[in-house]
C-alpha cells in the first residue's frame, strides 16, 4: 500500500529533479533569486526588531553582507559561469553530478549561516569553500585551454572569489574582523560583470541594431576601455583592503568611476540605447560608475559615508546586472526568448529605486527610506522566483536538453 | 555615419572621462608621493585644490591668470602671423627653405631663457618682455609647419587646377588651405603649449605680476601648496584650451581626410 503512493511521488520527485538539473543555471538562478528575498527579509526583520540574527563573527551587519555576498551573489556567478563558460568556450556542458553536488554545498552553507556560532560558520566555511573548488575546476580547463584564453579574466575572477572567501572564513573563526574580506569580495564581483557584460552586451546591442535594420552601426565592447575600468576597480580594491579609508583609494575610486563612465563610450549606438535590454544593461554601468564616484566622494571628505556608495554597488550595479542576465540567459537557454512582458522593466526600475533608496538613508529623515529600499529589493526577486519556478521545474517546452539555446 | 552635431559633440565631450580616469589616478599617485614628505615638500592634491579654491574664491587669482593669459596670447597671435607667412612663402620656393632650414635649427636650439636675458634688456621688466620670449620661442615651430606644408602641396592637383582653370579663391580654400591647415593647425597648438610654458617662465624672472610672479611669491614664502595651486591653474587652462577649443576645431578642419 505504502509502496503505491510512494511511487508516483517518487517518479514526481525525480522528474523535477531531472528538470531542475538540465542546466546548471536552473537550480543557482532559484538559489540566487529565493536567498535575495529570504536574506533581506531576514535583515529587514532585525532591523525592525522582529528577531534577533544568527551570531557571527563581527556581528549582524557581516552576516547580512556574508548572505549577499557568499548566498546570493555566489550563487549567480555559479549559475552564470557553468552555463556560459561552455557556450563562449564552446567546451562540453558542467556534469550535472558535479552541479547537484555544488547545489548540496550551497544549500549547506546556508544551513551553516542560519545555524551561526562557530560550528555554524565552520559548515559554511567548508562548504563554500568546496563550491568554489568544485566551480574552478569544472570550468579552468576550457577557460585555459580556449582559443587564446580569450575568456581567461573569468578565471582569475573565479580565484579571486576563492581567495577572498578563504581568508573571509580564516578570519572569522580566527576571531577577527572579517568584513574587509568581503569588500575585497563585492570588487571581485564587479570586475566580474564588467568582463561578463562585455560579452553579453556584443549580442544584446548587436542584436538590437540588425532589429532596427541599422546595418551601418556596430557595438563594439572595446578592449582598452575595460582594461582601464577593470585595473581601476582592481586597484581600488587592493587599496581598500590594505589601506581602508584613505585618501588615495578616493582618487582611485573615483578613477573607478570615470572609468566607467569611459566605457559608455562604446555605447554610443543610437536610439536602439532606449530598448529595453541594452538598456537595462546599460544601467548596470551607470549604476556601478555612481556607486564609485560616492565612495570616492566619501573617503575624500564628502558628506555620505562609504556605505551609501557601496550599496549603489551591491544593490543596484549587482542586483540589476543579475536581474537582467536570469532574464536573458535564464529564458534563452530554457529555450524561450527573453520574457517580452512589463513587469521585467517595472522590476528592474524597483531595483535602480531600491539602490537609490539606500543612499538616501543617510541623508536627514531618511531613516524609513531603508524599508522602502528592503521591499523594493524582495518584489523583484520574488517576482523572479514566481515567473522563473515553473519554467525550471518542468522539461524545456521545445523539447531540447540541456543549456541549449534557442538559436543552438 | 552621420550624426547630428549635439550628438557629436556630446560623444566628443564623453570621451573625455578617459583622459579624466588616467588624471585621477595620478592624483592618487600624488596623493601617495605627498604621504612621504612633510606638508612643507609636497602638500596632496586635496590641500592644493583647496588652494586654489580660495585663490580664485577671494578674487586673487582671477587677475593674474588674464595678466598672464593676455601676454601668452598675445606672443602667441604674434608669432602665428609671423610664422606663418614666412613659413609659408619660404616653402613656395626651394631655395628659401634651404636657407631657411638651419636659422630654423639655430632659433628651436636656443633656450627660451636665453631670449630671455635678451628681452630683459631690450624691454626691461613690462609686459615686453614675456611677450616677445613667447614670440621667439613659438615662431620656429610655427615656421616649420608652415615650410613643411606649403612645400608638401601635391604638384599634380596643382595642374590639374590650372588645366581646369580652377577661380583662385575656389583653389585657395579646396585646395591649398585644408592642406596647408592639416599642416599649421598642429604646429599652432604645440606652439601655444610652449606660449603656455614659456609665459610663466617669463614673468617668475622679470615682471612684478601675472602667474609667474605669483608663483616667485609663494616660492619665497615656502608656501608649496600655493606653488602647487598655481601650476594646476596653469595646466588646467592648457589642458581646457586644448581639450574644449582646438582639439575640436582640429578635428572640423581635419574632417575631408577622414572621408577620404
Amino acid at each position: 500500500m505504502l509502496k503505491r503512493i510512494s511511487a508516483p511521488i517518487t517518479t514526481q520527485m525525480a522528474a523535477l529533479m531531472a528538470a531542475l538539473f538540465l542546466c546548471g543555471f536552473r537550480p543557482f538562478f532559484l538559489f540566487a533569486a529565493a536567498s535575495a528575498v529570504l536574506a533581506i527579509g531576514a535583515w529587514g526583520g532585525f532591523l525592525l526588531g522582529a528577531w534577533l540574527l544568527p551570531e557571527m563573527a563581527g556581528g549582524p551587519l557581516v552576516w547580512h553582507a556574508h548572505e549577499m555576498v557568499l548566498g546570493f551573489a555566489l550563487a549567480a556567478v555559479v549559475g552564470f559561469v557553468v552555463t556560459a563558460v561552455p557556450e563562449f568556450t564552446g567546451s562540453a556542458g558542467v556534469a550535472s553530478a558535479r552541479v547537484k553536488w555544488m547545489a548540496v554545498a550551497w544549500l549547506a552553507a546556508r544551513v551553516g549561516a542560519l545555524a551561526g556560532g562557530v560550528a555554524g560558520t565552520a559548515l559554511a566555511a567548508v562548504a563554500t569553500l568546496a563550491l568554489l573548488m568544485v566551480l574552478v575546476t569544472a570550468v579552468a580547463p576550457a577557460l585555459w585551454h580556449g582559443a587564446e584564453r580569450r575568456h581567461v579574466s573569468f578565471l582569475w575572477g573565479l580565484l579571486g572569489l576563492l581567495l577572498s572567501t578563504a581568508g573571509f572564513y580564516v578570519e572569522a573563526l580566527g576571531g577577527g574582523d572579517p568584513m574587509r574580506w568581503l569588500h575585497a569580495a563585492i570588487g571581485i564581483l564587479m570586475v566580474l560583470i564588467v568582463i561578463a557584460l562585455s560579452r553579453i552586451s556584443m549580442r544584446i546591442v548587436n542584436g538590437a541594431l540588425e532589429l532596427a535594420g541599422e546595418t551601418g552601426r556596430e557595438y563594439l565592447a572595446r578592449p582598452p576601455r575595460r582594461n582601464l575600468a577593470v585595473f581601476a576597480i582592481t586597484l581600488y580594491t587592493a587599496l581598500e583592503f590594505f589601506l581602508p579609508l584613505h585618501p588615495v583609494a578616493g582618487w582611485v575610486a573615483l578613477a573607478a568611476a570615470a572609468a566607467l563612465f569611459n566605457l559608455l563610450n562604446d555605447w554610443f549606438v543610437g536610439r536602439v540605447l532606449f530598448g529595453r535590454w541594452v538598456f537595462m544593461l546599460q544601467g548596470v554601468y551607470w549604476l556601478m560608475a555612481a556607486g564609485y564616484a560616492l565612495i570616492g566622494w566619501a573617503i575624500l571628505g564628502g558628506g555620505l559615508p562609504p556605505g551609501a556608495g557601496r550599496h549603489l554597488l551591491t544593490i543596484g550595479a549587482l542586483g540589476l546586472a543579475v536581474f537582467v542576465v536570469m532574464n536573458i540567459a535564464g529564458r534563452v537557454h530554457a529555450g524561450l526568448e527573453p520574457d517580452p512582458r512589463p513587469w521585467v522593466p517595472i522590476a528592474a526600475a524597483m531595483l535602480v529605486v531600491a539602490a537609490v533608496a539606500r543612499v538616501f538613508i543617510y541623508l536627514p529623515g531618511g531613516g524609513t527610506a531603508l524599508f522602502g529600499a528592503v521591499l523594493l529589493w524582495v518584489l523583484p526577486f520574488g517576482l523572479v522566483v514566481i515567473r522563473f519556478w515553473p519554467l525550471y521545474s518542468r522539461p524545456r517546452a521545445d523539447g531540447r536538453g540541456g543549456c541549449e539555446g534557442i538559436g543552438d | 555615419m552621420t550624426r547630428l552635431w549635439p550628438g557629436r559633440a556630446l560623444a566628443y565631450l564623453w570621451s573625455g572621462w578617459g583622459a579624466i580616469a588616467s588624471l585621477l589616478l595620478f592624483m592618487a599617485a600624488w596623493e601617495w608621493a605627498s604621504g612621504f614628505h612633510g606638508e612643507l615638500v609636497l602638500p596632496d592634491p586635496r590641500s592644493a585644490l583647496a588652494t586654489l579654491g580660495g585663490l580664485l574664491g577671494s578674487g586673487a587669482a582671477g587677475p593674474e591668470l588674464a595678466i598672464t593669459a593676455r601676454r601668452a596670447l598675445l606672443g602667441f597671435v604674434f608669432a602665428v602671423a609671423v610664422g606663418s607667412t614666412l613659413g609659408l612663402a619660404a616653402g613656395l620656393s626651394m631655395t628659401a627653405s634651404m636657407m631657411s632650414r638651419p636659422i630654423i635649427t639655430v632659433l628651436l636650439g636656443t633656450p627660451p631663457v636665453a631670449w630671455l636675458v635678451l628681452a630683459l634688456l631690450w624691454f626691461g621688466s613690462g609686459d615686453g618682455t614675456p611677450v616677445f620670449t613667447v614670440f621667439v620661442a613659438c615662431v620656429p615651430v610655427i615656421f616649420a609647419g608652415a615650410m613643411q606644408g606649403a612645400r608638401t602641396l601635391d604638384g599634380q592637383l596643382r595642374d590639374m587646377a590650372s588645366v581646369f582653370r580652377l577661380p583662385p579663391a575656389m583653389r585657395l580654400f579646396d585646395l591649398y588651405l585644408p592642406h596647408v591647415v592639416s599642416y599649421l593647425f598642429p604646429a599652432w597648438i604645440s606652439a601655444l603649449g610652449i606660449s603656455w610654458k614659456v609665459v610663466v617662465m617669463a614673468e617668475l624672472l622679470s615682471t612684478s605680476d601675472g602667474v609667474g610672479a605669483a608663483l616667485a611669491v609663494s616660492r619665497s614664502h615656502l608656501d608649496t601648496a600655493a606653488t602647487l595651486a598655481w601650476i594646476v591653474a596653469v595646466v588646467g587652462l592648457l589642458l581646457a584650451v586644448e581639450y574644449l577649443l582646438l582639439e575640436p576645431v582640429k578635428r572640423m578642419v581635419e574632417r575631408w581626410r577622414l572621408t577620404q
